[in-house]
């Protein structure tokens, strides 16, 4: 199940031997494993494209976006436990800390599917497809319920996503220029919607218990988002930086900006 | 081959032996040449020079593999080809199998759907876009009866749900995954067919009851189980994400369940 593609261009920024992403495995990744995608995306002009610049994509994509299909290689028991672990994360015993291998003279971070920690992106789509499917049916039970505002609120969700991202790439940058794959907070980011899901469930099923459940999950996802960046930023920086208070401070506004994201999020508000 | 003029002299039918029959069934090595026979390059691929692009065609250039013999076979016992010349207006071929509907393998694919238990997958095989429409239209039909015009909002729908459901399915599946947007966008048209038929329900069931909420779960259930089936078993590379392509499926049809509730 998991193809060893021999180069996980993602996790750049390692503590090591990083150097260059080398073109060649990335391009490897290319054709082999979003291949299936981009084969029939592309269809008769796949060729054209991919051949004549797969030099400018190699080089210019590698910087943006590490190897999509790496975050999708999942199996029911991740999805299952990973949930657990974003839902409550003070029940996860183990550390927090993402397996690495050396992957072709580099170390590069195990696929989701053997680790626990790894980030995937199918638990953000479906969780962010659930959102808007029970903000639909919130929207019904109120008696608003019309496609626009669906649509309006697909919108504000994808705000939200990319506020959050936008939010823990900030974290990273502020920090010291720390390296991480932007698809790693894309998947971080989108975990938010998990815990905003079950709120919205909860709201369905008895409306007074609102309030409550959304504190209480937006509080988690900030421990499991402080846990987490806590992680990154540990691998990536250097020595002497660590354990310092702006460190600190930053963080503790990453966990308080969750409230008012949730609330944000949650409101149902037909356009 | 023979040398080729650029523009081929008309032959009118006339007591030769060899009617205009169109080219893709022209005897190989026929002496006269077909009429309008557009200029072709050196024939690439098969070396059969007899099989030239279709230009007027079209029946064969979109059939589904099932029925594109009959059209060899009527064209081939020569009796009397297809012109485009007008005055042998009837001796062209159907007009739906021109454009490509079948509807005997449509009306057989739609009655797969019905069963969710056993789900057919051979007959889905060659993916088409005739059923899809139809039960689309109707669907529009049916809400359009309930009083919500949502043509355009299923169209839309329809194309990003099954957009959606090819990227899941092909980054789940990785390096083997196979499966391409035309027969996704088929296989969600064609377990549409659950949602049309609740939709036709709900015009006979009170609003905002726990009837209609029950018979929408059971609704969505079937329309899941029917597209999760067909698509693992057409596709490779399904088999080990049952669960999870199934989440994505129930996500799409929940989806459409809300229009028709709400």
């Amino acid at each position: 199940m998991y193809n060893n593609l021999g180069n996980q261009a993602g996790p750049t920024g390692m503590q090591g031997p990083t150097g260059n992403p080398q073109p060649s495995p990335f391009g490897n990744a290319f054709y082999g494993a979003g291949s299936g995608l981009i084969r029939g995306g592309l269809g008769a002009y796949g060729e054209r494209f991919l051949g004549s610049s797969s030099e400018f994509m190699q080089s210019n994509i590698s910087k943006y976006f590490s190897n999509p299909q790496y975050y999708f290689q999942v199996n029911d028991q991740y999805v299952r436990n990973k949930l657990k672990v974003i839902l409550f994360p003070f029940l996860h015993r183990g550390h927090w800390t993402r397996i690495t291998e050396p992957v072709g003279g580099r170390l590069s971070y195990k696929p989701p599917i053997f680790d626990i920690n790894a980030p995937d992106l199918y638990i953000p789509f479906m969780a962010f497809a659930t959102y808007i499917i029970l903000a639909g049916f919130s929207f019904g039970l109120e008696g608003k319920f019309t496609p626009e505002a669906l649509s309006i609120q697909f919108t504000r969700g994808l705000a939200g996503w990319f506020m959050q991202v936008l939010l823990l790439k900030g974290l990273l940058y502020s920090l010291g220029g720390v390296e991480a794959p932007l698809l790693d907070m894309v998947a971080y980011g989108g975990y938010t919607f998990t815990g905003l899901s079950l709120t919205m469930l909860a709201r369905l099923c008895w409306s007074s218990s609102y309030y409550v459940v959304m504190v209480s999950t937006s509080f988690l996802m900030g421990v499991f988002l402080l846990k987490t960046m806590k992680r990154v930023l540990f691998t990536e920086m250097r020595s002497y930086e660590k354990h310092s208070s702006r460190q600190h401070y930053l963080l503790l506004f990453m966990v308080i900006a969750q409230f008012p994201l949730f609330w944000w999020l949650g409101k149902i508000r037909a356009g | 081959m023979a040398k080729e003029f650029a523009v081929r002299p008309v032959i009118f039918p006339s007591s030769t032996g060899n009617p205009n029959v169109p080219q893709h069934s022209r005897h190989p090595g026929a002496a006269s040449a077909p009429p309008f026979q557009p200029p072709r390059p050196t024939a690439p691929g098969p070396a059969n020079p007899s099989i030239p692009f279709m230009s007027f065609d079209v029946g064969a250039a979109s059939a589904s593999s099932s029925f594109s013999a009959p059209v060899f076979a009527s064209v081939s016992t020569g009796g009397g080809g297809h012109f485009s010349v007008p005055g042998s207006f009837e001796d062209e071929p159907p007009l739906l199998e021109e454009l490509g509907i079948n509807t005997r393998q449509i009306w057989r694919k739609t009655l797969s759907i019905l069963n969710p238990f056993r789900v057919k997958p051979d007959l889905h095989e060659d993916a088409d876009l005739s059923g899809p429409f139809l039960f689309l239209m109707a669907f529009g039909l049916f809400q359009l009866l309930a009083g919500k015009f949502h043509f355009g909002i299923i169209l839309g729908w329809v194309t990003v749900a099954a957009l959606f459901l090819y990227v899941v399915f092909n980054m789940l599946a990785g390096r083997n995954g196979n499966l391409d947007l035309y027969r996704c966008l088929s296989l969600v048209g064609y377990c549409m067919l659950p949602m049309v038929i609740l939709s036709a329900a709900s015009l006979f069931v009170p609003h905002g009851g726990v009837l209609i909420f029950s018979m929408a779960a059971v609704f969505v259930l079937w329309s899941t189980r029917v597209c999760t089936g067909l698509l693992v078993e057409l596709a490779s590379g399904g088999d080990e994400h049952r669960g999870l392509i199934a989440y994505a499926c129930c996500l799409v049809y929940l989806l459409f369940s809300l229009l028709i509730i709400f």
